[in-house]
């Protein structure tokens, strides 16, 4: 029902918005807003915060350019129907696979060995050529026609990542109730217990941050489709933060902030311009997480829900 | 030694020459138990004697430093923690490390998943798996069936204590360690504890610590007295209760929790 009432507007917004709000806002801060929702999702159920998120949609958009048309003669042409299942099953490995190294490190220390996960990885795509084509990657790449409409057309994309949203949501939900949801939920809050249930630490840990992985990768092959290019700019520092501002300014507690976190970030750094000059964006975006995080530590989202509470009140004088 | 039952030959718990050493300290030294099966055994003794230490090496929380414990003839001093509990050993904590941020329900399934298996399904739980109908059978057992749906960090002090008694109740245990299930209870709620511990099915064997005396000696049919972390004294309650060492070194002296 509510999630209704958040969909149905959203299904009705290409019949509201020109090409350039579609696209340049609304399908951006829905690609942001999956890969920001990889990484609430280990903060809120496993209790780490990663950096290491950029390097899994990465996992996920390389392996689209790699198998899929792009105009850079490197790479395996696929169908898209494998090419896709495969991006995804990269991604979610790539995850796995960072969740095994991280496994043992908490706190400071899981940030310290995710961020370096990212940095390595970010390095490796600029020196290697045979597989990322060093620093200047793909271009070219081409979303997949089904029935001769492009992928990358305004409308349909746009819808592609509304649905990827709303599954990837849904996914998130659902996953958090599994015995192993819990299991990763125990695993935050107790290890110790956890072990003492006849219940491994490490399994949970690495599932946790495979799931991100799927999640992050989802972002990040629609994010290819979105740029028509990925290269080792698409896994730096640049995108390493944007994704944590993203993730802090929505509510690191609330895995739908990240969506919120994402339209706030997509506005601020498409009209920023006209504000403030160009290179002053990140001294905006600054500013605007400095204020978050003095004023609304739980970010966005509570602000959201602490206000529609205290309407609800309001509403019901007698209660 | 009444203790000692001569017609059982395998014990519920059989414990040789067991050491837990930190550094140069040794916090339990040359410590021999032995408890019959349905044995219901109490472990006194002042702060820091050795109690919790002690439990920490049966249940293989930690490894011990020397000596060599069974349960039930199999020997299980190097045996990790998962399958000493598959082996029916049991244990509460004293300090609450419990999870915060899942409701009773949530717990209890793991409790139970954790010794039947599937805790790694990825799918959502349903209403009808088998653990939750066993978890709620633990949480009515332990009295807390109301708070089923509550999450953990909501729950009063004495109700963590219940929960700890319903975790390790789960998948019907041997052998019952409990670790001061009492401290920190009201007094209205101690009689409570001491009622759910005499109800428990008469063929767990349970090992409590306990610095309530009239819950210990009203529960156990023998007691071990640990000091220094040595045994210093084991018998019946009244034996222990007329005992002078025992009384030296703890009756008598003011206790502190
Ligand atoms: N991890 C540890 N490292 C070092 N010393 C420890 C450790 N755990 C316990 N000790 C020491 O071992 C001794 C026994 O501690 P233990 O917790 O077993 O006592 P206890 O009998 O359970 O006491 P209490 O009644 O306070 O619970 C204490 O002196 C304690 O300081
Ligand atoms: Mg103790």
């Amino acid at each position: 029902m509510r999630y209704a009432l958040i969909v149905i507007p959203l299904l009705l917004l290409p019949v509201l918005l020109n090409d350039f709000w579609l696209t340049q806002v609304m399908t951006r801060a829905l690609i942001l807003g999956i890969v920001a929702l990889s990484l609430s999702f280990l903060a809120k159920y496993l209790g780490v915060v990663s950096f290491a998120q950029a390097a899994m949609a990465g996992a996920g958009g390389y392996t689209i350019a790699y198998f899929g048309p792009n105009s850079v003669n490197i790479g395996i042409e696929l169908p898209f129907w494998i090419s896709i299942p495969l991006a995804l099953f990269l991604a979610t490995a790539f995850g796995g696979l960072i969740g095994c190294v991280a496994r043992r490190s908490r706190g400071i220390y899981a940030i310290m060995i995710t961020l370096a996960i990212g940095i390595a990885f970010f390095y490796f795509t600029r020196q290697n050529y045979a597989l990322f084509n060093g620093w200047t990657g793909f271009s070219g790449v081409r979303a997949p026609l089904i029935g001769g409409i492009s992928l990358r057309a305004p409308v349909p994309l746009y819808f592609m990542s509304l649905l990827s949203a709303v599954v990837s949501m849904m996914l998130v939900s659902g996953f958090a109730r599994s015995p192993m949801g819990l299991a990763i939920q125990a695993v935050r809050d107790a290890p110790g217990r956890v072990m003492a249930l006849g219940i491994s630490v490490s399994t949970p840990i690495i599932a946790a941050f495979a799931f991100s992985g799927l999640l992050a990768g989802t972002g990040g092959i629609l994010n290819v489709w979105y740029q028509e290019r990925i290269s080792s700019f698409s896994v730096g520092f640049g995108p390493i933060i944007d994704i944590l501002i993203i993730a802090v300014i929505g509510g690191l507690r609330y895995p739908s902030g990240a969506f919120i976190g994402a339209i706030v970030f997509v506005m601020l750094d498409t009209f920023a311009v006209d504000l403030v000059d160009r290179e002053r964006f990140n001294t905006l975006i600054g500013t605007v997480l400095l204020l978050i995080v003095i004023f609304a530590p739980n970010g966005l989202q509570q602000l959201v829900m602490d206000g529609a509470a205290k309407l609800r009140r309001a509403k019901q004088p007698t209660n | 030694m009444p203790v000692i039952d001569t017609h059982n030959s395998v014990n519920a718990l059989e414990v040789r020459g067991i050491g837990k050493r930190f550094g140069a300290f040794w916090a339990v030294q040359d410590i021999n138990l032995t408890v019959r099966p349905g044995e219901r055994r109490a472990i006194l003794g002042p702060n820091g004697a050795g109690k919790t230490s002690l439990f920490n090496v049966l249940t293989g929380d930690t490894n011990a430093s020397a000596g060599s414990i069974k349960m039930f003839g199999a020997d299980m001093t190097r045996m990790p923690i998962n399958k000493r509990i598959r082996h029916g050993l049991r244990r509460t904590y004293q300090h609450a490390n419990l999870f915060n941020g899942l409701t009773v329900r949530d717990t209890l399934f793991l409790a139970v998943a954790g010794i039947r298996g599937g805790w790694g399904q990825l799918l959502p739980l349903k209403a009808s798996d088998h653990r939750l109908a066993e978890a709620e059978r633990l949480a009515e057992v332990a009295g807390i069936q109301t708070f089923f749906s509550h999450e953990v960090s909501s729950l009063s002090h004495g109700q963590r204590r219940q929960l700890e008694i319903a975790i390790a109740l789960a998948e019907n245990p041997k052998v019952l360690l409990l670790d001061e299930p009492a401290a920190g209870l009201s007094p209205a709620e101690r009689p409570k504890l001491s009622e759910l511990l005499m109800s428990l099915p008469k063929d767990v064997t349970v090992v409590l610590i306990e610095h309530d005396m009239e819950i210990a000696l009203q529960t156990s049919e023998s007691v071990s007295v640990l000091f220094n972390g040595k045994l210093l004294a084991e018998g019946a309650p009244t034996e222990i209760m007329e005992n002078e060492d025992v009384h030296r070194v703890y009756i008598g002296g003011a206790h502190v929790h």
